[in-house]
């Protein structure tokens, strides 16, 4: 009798201690569990409070407080500073993929593996070609957490449906479109050239769709076609068939000194002056959150494919990596949440993204304008990164200036172009 | 009026056509000087009657736009508090108070030894403390960074202040020893003597004599760094890695590349920026124009 | 141009201590080490520490690719090869030359002339007034301001929307379309130029107006007894008898020409494009944008490199003053 109530005891002692350290499913359970990292991007503003929900349910799910730092200028200087002083953010997320190179080869940033996060297990999560982004001589260094299409052209339906227009399909109907709009007394359209990053989005994609295609897109991106192939030259004449001071709201010499959120409110305002502008799915959330709050999605904005068709079913986009400098507890919990549909639908749900995790689901887009973008994407035969973007340090911000003086009128030099961002390639060897 | 200024002015004019002659010149003389000031006036009060406009009417009609002059305070609330401006207020005044004492402190006492004591290779030493005079702070950024993030990082010079109140005295030195030096050596040779025949230690000398008499110039020279200080953006851009540390000059700043245009913003900041400054300015302008003197013209 | 510049020439020292009394009263004869150590310790340290030794770090890294800042890879002379073909750095191609280095040529040549010339006549005509010390302090006001404040205000003149910036408004009561000062290639060194100089003409006039009225009254006087017209006397005696003051100043304010960093960056970033770049801003971007060391270095170098001349002068200058 003795032996078998201590037996008992000892099974009952034994259940008990195995049910106490069984991982509860309420409370967070990390091994990582209270610690803190610091996460830094660009974004403010509304931009900033969206991914404040991602951090939120991070800590629910995990216990590691994440902050948030944000650096709205020269991201790039600041975090090669902090690496140079010995402190760089435990994670940054950041667009340029040129920057992601010059990290990754000094040996600043942690390969995913080394963060114990296996990057083959992480495939089949993409669409093909998105992790591809993220990678640098062959090693996953970072992974994209979101992305905008870049190939939206935004318009005011309201203003089209009065000249009884719609929007145009390929190149040469869109410039045709340019003059018939003007010849019915609206100027076409707006432009925030002083940011001469919308410049070089405009070349990406009359480049991608137009006089280039997929694969000379990679080679110019990538220092494999020079700058003066001819689709270079046609590029830019495509460009200013269109953005020339007969189309654009107040002309180029005024727009070169605009930047972008002026562009937008040049067509979408209380007071606009034009009924096209071009740039990427973003322009939704800052024209209605910003701009004009009275905006009326499928009437007063809404967005059309951008209108060139030879390669037409490329789409470029301008997305995020996520990249950690770091191993600090909780660096690699973070990292492994924001490749999970979890984090994707969080961030997707407050409209201000698109998630480039497969099993996000079309529903969690909180109108309209998210959901056509995230189809325009999945729906394209070839997807293709921001250019600028892919650039070497310092690259995207010389194509701009560049194109900055061919709309003027200027002419340039594509053979000295060439030799200075061949020295910037080989410069980030 | 000097002699020169009259002489300056012209000998007296004797016919009325003469006169006349004068009194236009004179005339254009005012309209010139009125010119100048209304140029070099213009632009700073523009900003400032702005930074007490409301935004609205900032992007509406330009500040001379009398007519409609409504004022408000709030763009100064907004930049002090929800922009962070007082922190980084405080934050200056944290960088600029050590980064003056420190040098004032180890300049006197550099520039004593070079003036009043003995010892070989003086004037050598003094030489190379002057060639420094012109090294451009570029060249230590790099090696300074890597110093502290590889060779002292426990020490996290950067995460606070230490490693800015470092740069800006080490690189305040060769002027400062240059300034005071060339005042120390001015001093009455007897006096020292005197001192020193009584049995005065060079500390003494130092500490009972030197300083007390040259508290002018070690007063210019303090007010003179000061504002080097209060006023620096790239000492900071490097040094000062935490945000939470950011002087004014970096947050105005970011202020400028994140609201680019938000002049409501802009213009009370810099405002905040120039305020210390300038009531040093006006009101020990006779210090401050004695420190520059000082090192260029006698 | 933010605060006054540092003084980059030392001046003539009178000549006092080589008075038996004086040399006496510098020390003993023989030397004290004890007070020489003790009194120079701080400052050696630091000035060892933090401007020797980085010194001659950066001179040896310009020969070396430099990631992260420490010693790795010996490139020789490739850093300068690459930054003289650099068509950002020194662009001789075109007519007229363009790039950082040629910027800052730009900014000595124009910034320096126009700030003296201002400054002696701002100066001399000041002195026929009775306000003359108002107009000196008015003048004298940016000096005290801050780069990054003088950049704000600027900008602000310069917006290029004629219901904010100042010029614009102007050139639009005459009629003309608004000019994107800063954003023009074609105009932006001009108008950097004019912020640097609207900074710097309170220093000069302080300095000049000083100079002038050190001019013995004799002189003026005997040539105006003679007949000399008011040019003559400007001209003639006014601007040789200040031709130390003035060489000074010019030296002073190259000096700075070279140091220029806070004005660009805050006004521009060196935009448009690189339009409006200078060394101390490619040195910065090259060293913490582009994470290039090595570059960075060379940069760092080419800048002490063009001081040299001027630290020559310096102690020379020094040399040449009787010190015992």
């Amino acid at each position: 009798m003795v032996r078998s109530s201590r037996y008992v005891a000892i099974v009952a002692l034994v259940l008990f201690l195995v049910s106490a350290c069984a991982p509860s499913s309420q409370a967070p359970s990390t091994a990582a569990a209270g610690s803190t990292i610091n996460v830094m991007s660009l974004w403010g503003g509304s931009e900033q409070d969206s991914f404040q929900k991602v951090l939120d349910a991070f800590k629910t799910k995990t216990g590691v407080t994440a902050t948030y730092e944000s650096i709205r200028q020269d991201y790039a200087t600041t975090l090669q500073t902090r690496i140079a002083s010995g402190k760089p953010p435990d994670i940054a997320i950041i667009p340029g993929i040129g920057f992601l190179r010059q990290f990754a080869r000094q040996g600043s940033l942690k390969k995913v593996g080394d963060l114990g996060i296996d990057a083959n297990a992480l495939k089949p999560n993409y669409p093909p070609g998105i992790l591809e982004v993220g990678q640098v001589d062959g090693n996953q260094y970072a992974i994209m957490v979101k992305f905008n299409s870049k190939s939206t052209f935004w318009y005011r339906p309201d203003k089209f449906k009065t000249m009884s227009m719609t929007p145009a399909k390929d190149w040469d109907s869109f410039t045709k479109q340019l003059a018939d709009i003007k010849a019915k007394g609206q100027t076409p359209l707006g432009l925030g050239a002083g940011d001469s990053w919308t410049l070089t989005d405009w070349f990406e994609e009359i480049y991608l769709r137009q006089t280039g295609g997929p694969d000379k897109y990679d080679q110019l991106f990538s220092g494999k076609l020079p700058w003066t192939d001819p689709t270079v030259a046609a590029t830019v004449d495509a460009m200013k068939a269109a953005l020339n001071d007969n189309n654009v709201a107040g002309g180029i010499k005024a727009a070169l000194g605009r930047n972008f959120t002026d562009g937008i409110g040049q067509a979408f305002s209380t007071n606009p002056t034009a009924v096209l502008y071009y740039e990427g799915g973003f322009v939704g959330g800052i024209a209605t959150g910003q701009t004009n709050t009275a905006l009326k999605v499928g009437d007063t904005i809404d967005w059309f494919d951008f209108p060139a068709n030879k390669f037409s079913n490329s789409v470029e986009i301008g997305g995020d990596v996520i990249a950690a400098f770091t191993t600090k507890p909780g660096v690699k919990e973070f990292m492994q949440y924001m490749t999970t549909a979890d984090a994707g639908s969080v961030w997707a749900g407050t409209g201000a993204v698109l998630s480039p995790i497969k099993a996000v689901p079309a529903s969690v887009y909180p109108n309209d304008l998210a959901k056509r973008e995230a189809a325009q994407v999945s729906g394209a035969t070839a997807v293709r990164f921001d250019g600028s973007d892919l650039l070497p340090s310092g690259g995207g911000d010389d194509m701009g200036a560049a194109l900055q003086d061919a709309i003027q009128g200027k002419t340039v030099d594509w053979a000295k172009f060439e030799t200075a961002m061949q020295a910037k390639w080989k410069a980030e060897k | 009026m000097s002699a020169l200024a009259e002489t300056m002015a012209g000998s007296r004019p004797r016919t009325p056509a003469a006169r006349a002659v004068a009194a236009l010149n004179h005339s254009v003389v005012h309209v010139f000087l009125a010119l100048v000031a209304v140029i070099w006036l213009v632009p700073t009060l523009g900003l400032l009657v702005t930074s007490y406009r409301p935004r609205s009417d900032i992007q509406a009609t330009g500040w001379w736009d009398i007519v409609d002059l409504r004022l408000t305070l709030e763009n100064y609330r907004l930049v002090l508090d929800s922009q962070g401006m007082l922190h980084a207020f405080m934050n200056t005044v944290f960088i600029a108070v050590p980064s003056t004492l420190l040098p004032l402190a180890i300049c006197s006492l550099a520039a004593y030894a070079f003036s009043w004591v003995r010892f070989p290779f003086r004037d050598t030493l003094f030489l190379i403390v002057v060639t420094f005079l012109l090294v451009p702070v570029q060249v230590a950024f790099i090696p300074l960074l890597t110093l502290f993030r590889d060779v002292l990082p426990d020490l996290d010079l950067t995460g606070g202040f230490v490693a800015i109140w470092l740069a800006h005295t080490a690189f305040a030195l060769p002027f400062g020893i240059f300034l005071l030096r060339n005042f120390f050596i001015t001093l009455p040779p007897d006096m020292i003597e005197a001192a020193r025949l009584d049995g005065a230690s060079d500390w003494r000398v130092f500490r009972q004599i030197v300083i007390p008499v040259s508290v002018p110039a070690i007063a210019a020279y303090g007010i003179f760094q000061f504002l080097w200080v209060w006023n620096d953006l790239l000492m900071a851009l490097v040094f000062v890695q935490d945000n939470k540390n950011f002087p004014m000059t970096r947050a105005i700043q970011n202020l400028l590349s994140q609201y680019g245009t938000e002049w409501h913003l802009l213009a009370a900041g810099a405002f905040l920026l120039m305020v210390v400054p300038l009531i040093v300015f006006f009101s020990l302008q006779r210090y401050f124009v004695q420190g520059l003197l000082a090192g260029s013209i006698k | 141009m933010g605060l006054a510049p540092t003084p980059a020439v030392p001046q003539e020292r009178p000549i006092r201590a080589s008075t038996k009394a004086a040399r006496r009263a510098r020390g003993p004869e023989k030397s004290n080490y004890g007070s020489a150590i003790l009194f120079l310790l701080p400052a050696g340290v630091l000035l060892i520490v933090f401007l020797l030794y980085p010194t001659l770090y950066t001179i040896l890294l310009s020969f070396n690719r430099g990631r992260n800042g420490v010693f790795g890879t010996w490139v020789g002379l490739d850093n300068y090869t690459r930054l003289f073909s650099d068509p950002d750095f020194l662009n001789l191609g075109t007519f007229p030359p363009s790039g950082a280095l040629w910027n800052n040529v730009l900014w000595i040549i124009f910034y320096t002339s126009t700030v003296i010339a201002l400054g002696l006549v701002i100066s001399v005509i000041a002195a026929r007034v009775r306000y003359e010390a108002l107009i000196k302090a008015v003048v004298f006001v940016p000096m005290a301001i801050a780069a990054t404040a003088l950049a704000v205000i600027w900008k602000f003149v310069y917006a290029p929307d004629v219901n904010i910036g100042l010029l614009n408004a102007l050139l639009s009561v005459f009629a003309i379309s608004p000019i994107s000062w800063l954003g023009d290639q074609a105009v932006v060194n001009a108008a950097l130029i004019a912020v640097g100089v609207w900074g710097s003409v309170g220093f000069a006039t302080v300095i000049l107006s000083a100079a002038v009225k050190s001019i013995p009254n004799e002189i003026i006087e005997s040539a105006r007894v003679e007949g000399a017209s008011e040019r003559a006397v400007f001209f003639r005696i006014i601007i040789p008898m200040v031709s130390l003051p003035i060489s000074v100043l010019a030296v002073t304010l190259i000096v700075n020409v070279i140091k220029l960093f806070d004005l660009i960056y805050v006004m521009t970033a060196g935009g448009p494009g690189t339009a409006s770049r200078v060394i101390a801003f490619t040195m910065y971007q090259q060293a913490f944008q582009a994470g290039q060391y090595g570059y960075g270095s060379a940069v760092a170098v080419v800048m002490l490199i063009v001081l040299i001349p001027i630290i020559v002068f310096n102690v020379r200058r020094f040399r040449t003053q009787a010190v015992t």
